[in-house]
Formats: C-alpha cells, sequence, structure tokens
C-alpha cells in the first residue's frame, strides 16, 4: 500500500535526522533480542547433544530407576540412597520376552586409590553385558566376563583410568577399594560428554562385578537404574510395559519406580537445562520490556516536538487514525530495526562460540521469526500510547505550537 | 443555495475570568466564487472565524452549514475529512514539512486519501506547474524564497480540488514582490471559479477582492462588496478621508490619528492613550461575554 510505504519513508527519514538518539533507543531491543536469541539457541544445542549421545548409547535401551530417583526437584538424575530396585527385579526383567539384555547399576561411593587417589570416581557395580546394553567399546583390553570369577577385576571409565594411573594403559594394574584389591582389565572408550546427563558419570566411573560388590557394600548397595536392551526397537513400548507389569507383580503392587524409553531419558536429562533456559530468558525478557519503555520515552518526546507538524498534517486532512499509524509505523520501525540488529548480533555470537568453544548452538528460523515478531510487538505496545497521544491532539492547538 | 452558511456562531476561550469572546454571534453566507477580504485589527476574531470555517475549530454556538450540510458539531475523523476534501489551506507561516520536498509536500494531501504513489506525484508535478514551480519540485522548503514557498503552499491547497480555500494571512511574511506573486496566483485560481477567503492587514489587497469583511471585537462590523482592480470603499475611506471626531471619542481621548484606520497602525503607535482605548475595549467584551451567558 502506498499509504503505509509513505509512513516508512517518513519514518526511516525521522530515523536518519535523530540517527543517534534512534540508535540508543534500538540499543535496549537489540541486546534483548540478541540475548534471547543467543541463549535459546545454546541450549537447543546442548539438547540436541544430549538427545544424541542418548541416542548414540541408548538406543534401544530402556531406564528402569527408583521412583526415588526422580524425587529431586528440577529433575536432575540424583543418585538415590536407598533404591527401591531389588536384585529380584534384575532377575524378572532378564527373563521378559523381548529383552536382549539386561545390567544392574548399583552406584557407590567411596575412596579408590591405585598410584594416585581419585576423588571424582563413583563406583558401579554391574553386569559383563553392560558394553553390550550401552552399545560402547573399550579403548584398551576387555570387560570382565561371568567366567572372571577367581579375582576381582574392574574396568575403569576414561577419566578414571587417567585420575588412578600415572600410565597411560593401566592394564593389569590394582587399585584398592574399601580395602579390596582390584585388578584393570580394560578401559572404555570416552563418552562424549555433556553437562547433566549420565556420561559425565561414566566417564568417571569404575566398574565392578556386582559378584565383588556384594561383600563390600552393607546391604547389597544400592541399584541405581536398571538398563535393558530390547532385541528390536519397534517393541521398545511393548516392552517397556511388560516390564512395568512385572515390577509391579514384585513390588506389591506399588508403582514406586519408572520405566523410562529413551525419548524420556533424553527429557529427564534437559530438565535442569531447561529450568536455567527459561531463567535467562526471564531476565532477557526484562530487558526487552525496558527496551520498550525505552522506545515509549523516546516516542513521547517526538510527538512532543513534531505537534506543530501533526497540526499541519491535520489541517490538510489526515484523520487521527492516520497520524496514530504514522507514529505507530515510526516506534515500530525502530523497534524492528533494533531487532533485526539483535538477530545478526546473535548469529554472529552463534558463529563465535561455534567457532571458540564445543558448544553447538543451534538457531533456527523459528527463533528468528519469533524474535523479529517479539521486537514488532514491543514497538507497536509501547508505541500506541504516543502515537494515541498524538492522534488526539486538536489541529488548531497543534499548528499554534511552533 | 449560499456555499458558507454561518449563523449566529459563537466562540469562546478558556475559562472563569480567562474567558474570552473570540466570535459574537457571527452572522455570515458566501457564495460560491466569491474572493472575501477579511480584515480587521489583531485580535478581532478573524481567524477563529476562519478556523471554523475551515472545520479546524467547532463554534461553541451556532449553526454552519458547508454546501447546505450541517457541520458545526463534526466528529474529528468526519472533520478530517471533509477538510481534505473540500478545504484548502494556506497559511501565513506556509506549513510546508521541512523534511519533505516541494512534490511531496504538494501530494501530502492526495497520500491522506489513499491514492498511489505514481498517481499522486503525476498530479501534483500538474498543479506545481500551475503555479509556475514546475523547475522546483525536488526542492526543499528551505532552499526558497518565501514567495516560492508559499506559491508551493498554494499548490498543496488546490491539490485536492477544493470548493473554498482559506488563506490566513498568506502574504504576511512576505516582501511586496512576493506578496504580489501570491496574490496574483490567487486571484487567477478565482478566476477559474474556485472560492477564496483570506486575511490581511494589508488595505491595498482588498483591490483583489470581491467582497470586503470587517472585523472587531469578534464581530462583522461592515460587510461590502467590492470591485476588483479597486480598493475597498470603506477602506479608501478611512484611508484617505479624515475621521471625525465624536462627543464621545473627545471623552475617552481617541485622536483622529489613532482612527485613521488601518487598525495595525493603531495598535503600533505606543502612546498611553492606547492602553485606555484597550481598557474600554476589554470592557465591552465583558458586556458581551455577560449577554451571551444570559442568553
Amino acid at each position: 500500500m502506498s499509504l503505509r510505504s509513505g509512513y516508512i519513508h517518513t519514518a526511516v527519514a525521522t530515523m536518519r535526522t535523530n540517527r543517534w538518539r534512534s540508535l540508543l533507543t534500538m540499543f535496549g531491543i537489540t541486546v534483548g533480542v540478541a540475548s534471547v536469541i543467543v541463549i535459546i539457541g545454546i541450549s537447543q544445542g546442548v539438547k540436541n547433544e544430549i538427545t544424541n549421545q542418548v541416542y548414540a548409547y541408548s538406543k534401544n535401551v530402556i531406564t528402569v530407576t527408583s521412583k526415588a530417583a526422580n524425587l529431586s526437584n528440577f529433575g536432575v538424575p540424583q543418585i538415590p540412597t536407598v533404591s527401591t530396585l531389588t536384585n529380584q527385579d534384575v532377575s524378572s526383567i532378564s527373563k521378559i520376552k523381548g529383552v536382549k539384555a539386561s545390567v544392574p547399576m548399583i552406584v557407590e561411593s567411596g575412596l579408590v586409590t591405585g598410584e594416585k587417589t581419585f576423588r571424582g570416581g563413583v563406583v558401579i557395580a554391574t553386569s559383563p553385558d553392560l558394553p553390550s546394553v550401552i552399545n560402547q567399546s573399550l579403548a584398551y583390553g576387555s570387560f570382565f566376563s561371568s567366567a572372571d570369577t577367581s579375582s576381582d577385576p574392574a574396568v575403569l571409565g576414561y577419566n578414571a583410568s587417567s585420575g588412578l594411573f600415572k600410565e597411560n594403559v593401566p592394564l593389569g594394574f590394582s587399585f584398592t577399594w574399601r580395602g579390596q584389591t582390584f585388578i584393570v582389565d580394560g578401559v572404555l572408550n570416552s563418552f562424549r560428554a555433556t553437562p547433566f546427563s549420565n556420561n559425565t558419570l561414566y566417564n568417571n566411573a569404575i566398574f565392578i562385578p556386582v559378584a565383588s560388590a556384594k561383600q563390600l557394600i552393607p546391604g547389597g548397595g544400592s541399584l541405581f537404574q536398571i538398563l535393558v536392551r530390547v532385541d528390536n526397537s519397534k517393541d521398545l513400548s511393548q516392552v517397556a510395559a511388560r516390564i512395568s507389569a512385572a515390577l509391579l507383580r514384585n513390588h506389591g503392587g506399588q508403582s514406586n519406580f519408572s520405566v523410562l524409553l529413551p525419548s524420556q531419558v533424553a527429557q529427564n536429562n534437559t530438565g535442569i537445562l531447561n529450568l536455567l533456559t527459561e531463567l535467562t530468558i526471564g531476565i532477557a525478557l526484562i530487558s526487552l520490556f525496558v527496551g520498550g519503555v525505552g522506545i515509549m520515552n523516546v516516542m513521547l518526546v517526538s510527538v512532543a516536538e513534531r505537534i506543530h507538524e501533526i497540526g499541519i498534517r491535520k489541517a490538510i486532512g489526515a484523520s487521527n487514525r492516520q497520524v496514530m499509524s504514522q507514529f505507530l509505523v515510526e516506534s515500530t520501525t525502530v523497534s524492528i530495526t533494533g531487532g533485526l540488529i539483535g538477530i545478526g548480533l546473535a548469529l554472529i555470537a552463534d558463529l563465535v562460540l561455534k567457532l571458540s568453544t564445543n558448544l553447538s548452538p543451534s538457531i533456527n528460523w523459528e527463533i528468528i521469526v519469533i524474535g523479529a515478531a517479539v521486537s514488532m510487538l514491543i514497538g507497536i505496545v509501547f508505541g500506541s500510547i504516543p502515537a494515541i497521544r498524538a492522534a488526539g491532539k486538536e489541529p488548531i492547538e497543534a499548528l499554534r505550537n511552533e | 443555495m449560499p456555499l458558507i452558511k454561518l449563523e449566529d456562531v459563537s466562540k469562546l476561550y478558556g475559562f472563569g475570568d480567562a474567558t474570552t469572546l473570540a466570535l459574537d454571534e457571527v452572522s455570515l453566507s458566501i457564495d460560491k466564487g466569491e474572493f472575501v477580504a477579511v480584515m480587521g485589527p489583531s485580535g478581532s476574531g478573524k481567524s477563529t472565524l476562519l478556523n471554523v470555517l475551515g472545520l479546524l475549530d467547532r463554534p461553541t454556538n451556532g449553526t454552519y452549514r458547508l454546501q447546505n450540510r450541517l457541520v458545526d458539531r463534526l466528529s474529528q475523523s468526519r472533520a478530517a475529512k471533509l477538510r481534505r476534501d473540500t478545504i484548502g489551506f494556506i497559511f501565513q507561516s506556509y506549513n510546508l514539512l521541512p523534511k519533505l520536498t516541494v512534490l511531496e509536500n504538494v501530494a501530502l494531501p492526495l497520500t491522506y486519501k489513499g491514492i498511489g504513489a505514481t498517481k499522486r506525484f503525476k498530479q501534483a508535478s500538474q498543479i506545481l506547474e500551475r503555479v509556475g514551480m514546475q523547475n522546483r519540485e525536488y526542492y526543499y522548503p528551505y532552499q526558497l524564497s518565501g514567495g516560492q514557498i508559499q506559491c508551493a503552499a498554494i499548490a498543496r491547497a488546490l491539490v485536492n480540488d477544493p470548493s473554498i480555500i482559506i488563506a490566513d494571512e498568506p502574504t504576511g511574511n512576505l516582501d511586496s514582490a512576493g506578496s504580489r506573486l501570491v496574490m496574483e496566483l490567487l486571484s487567477e485560481i478565482h478566476k477559474m471559479g474556485n472560492t477564496i477567503i483570506f486575511v490581511t492587514h494589508n488595505p491595498e489587497l482588498t483591490k483583489y477582492a470581491t467582497r470586503v469583511v470587517y472585523m472587531r471585537d469578534g464581530m462583522i462590523i461592515e460587510d461590502e462588496p467590492t470591485m476588483i482592480g479597486e480598493v475597498a470603499k470603506t477602506v479608501r475611506r478611512r484611508l484617505y478621508t479624515q475621521p471625525r471626531m465624536t462627543a464621545e471619542d473627545d471623552l475617552m481621548g481617541v485622536s483622529l490619528l489613532m482612527k485613521a484606520v488601518p487598525d495595525k497602525a493603531v495598535s503600533k503607535s505606543s502612546s498611553s492613550k492606547r492602553t485606555k482605548s484597550k481598557k474600554g475595549t476589554t470592557s465591552r467584551r465583558k458586556r458581551r461575554y455577560q449577554k451571551v451567558k444570559s442568553t
């Protein structure tokens, strides 16, 4: 429409004449839009990464956890002190149709001493099927087998290996945990780790057989989770239902456990991230709001400065609505320009983050469209009061104002 | 059927003691094709009359018919529409938008009519040619002389083909050459059948008018037809003949010199007597205001 383009023309001309003022006004919107987009991008990137990892290591894996594990807020995976899962559950699950293999994960903390003392580690008692269940290969050596009952074998996570030994390949080396000496059978390959995912845990873990653990842990230890690999990915949900039914029977009808599909695990792992993202977006939104108030302020000044112009326009036939549109288009032009600059900055920040950190933020076009739409909305909302004021001026009064 | 018909139109400004009566039950009818000069001292209500006629202001009392349509109680948006379609304004201070070129300024009323860019610039260009400004289309107002700016402003007033052109002291800021340029242009427009109403302080300019209306204290005190090319009779009489002293004048200390219209001359002379006469004016105004109140 010609009239609209005329308004935009006027708006751009006004912005040009008040270059500094317009730039400073835009600044709030620019910062707000840029930060919202960057934050969403980073969060989305991390989420993608987590999901990829979950699917890489446990595509066909059902995770059974104690309900207590999910008691903590914000969906942060936590190691429970007391688990509701029992060894009986492990054996019932292994008998279910469609289950290829299942491994218990008993988690214990404690000081582990090899050549060095490793403080960041956890000890996980599990069964020999673990590498095949979580689809991870060994860097060196082999995983302990069920036949290997004579000595006390152990397999180290990648970080645990370097934490315990100076040696790069510590096969055959020994370390002690709770007075018991273990011999290193193998070292797992490093898991691609992201914050908030189980993989960090795995990299720092020392895996020992369940049988060895039982003697060292009073009460048999706490069964953190049971990982179940299914034969066919199509059966995932059916097998999960069967597991639920079996466990319900074991637990006397109490559903104090959860059976999670891979997608749900991913969701759980991104819970804290979502919370952080929402918080930061909230702060960025405050910046957008302040930016909007800035626009309103500047537009009010602009209206006051241009009362005479408003008078002229009205005298030659501009209706209230037309005057209002003109000022609305102006405020919206300022805010959209600010938003577009913000989007540009966000894309640059995205590139810099990609090149200089191992985060891989993903900005998709929806976020960009939303960013542009939000900045436009701010222009309209915060520009409306000044615009209504401009439109309401009496032509005579306005003309007299020089 | 007159084009404009005012009946007992009053306009009050302000509240309480600050109330001023700008128009005092003015009745006036103007036919199509008239070229009306409105004269009178400052504060006599000329501009208010023009504002009411131009639908920029609403009368406090009375009725206003424009093209036989009652327009004294129009809403702001309807008034804006009527202004756009039937009235062209020319101001003393030109009032072109400084950031727009001459062409854009002239096309502005068409913009508000919703006419497309190509068409409105073509139309504006034609009008500019009519006022002899076709080679100044892309100039900005500050690059032009006063007379040229006023010609552009006239073009803007004409671009919507209005039935009335209202000019509030169109030559007030111009030198004599500029004044002549503008007045010749206006009279040319008048010859094409337009109705023009203009305010002036310059008695010479009544030469262009077909009718002269004199105002004082918000009232029309004299309304006479005049021949084009001749200075209006009343003005001539006041300019070229000695005014007579009346008993009242003597009493109030008004000198003969002060009675010599144009009234601007009176307001320019800064004698102590002038203050006295002004006092008289104020009291008269107050009396009238009371009269309006009681009715």
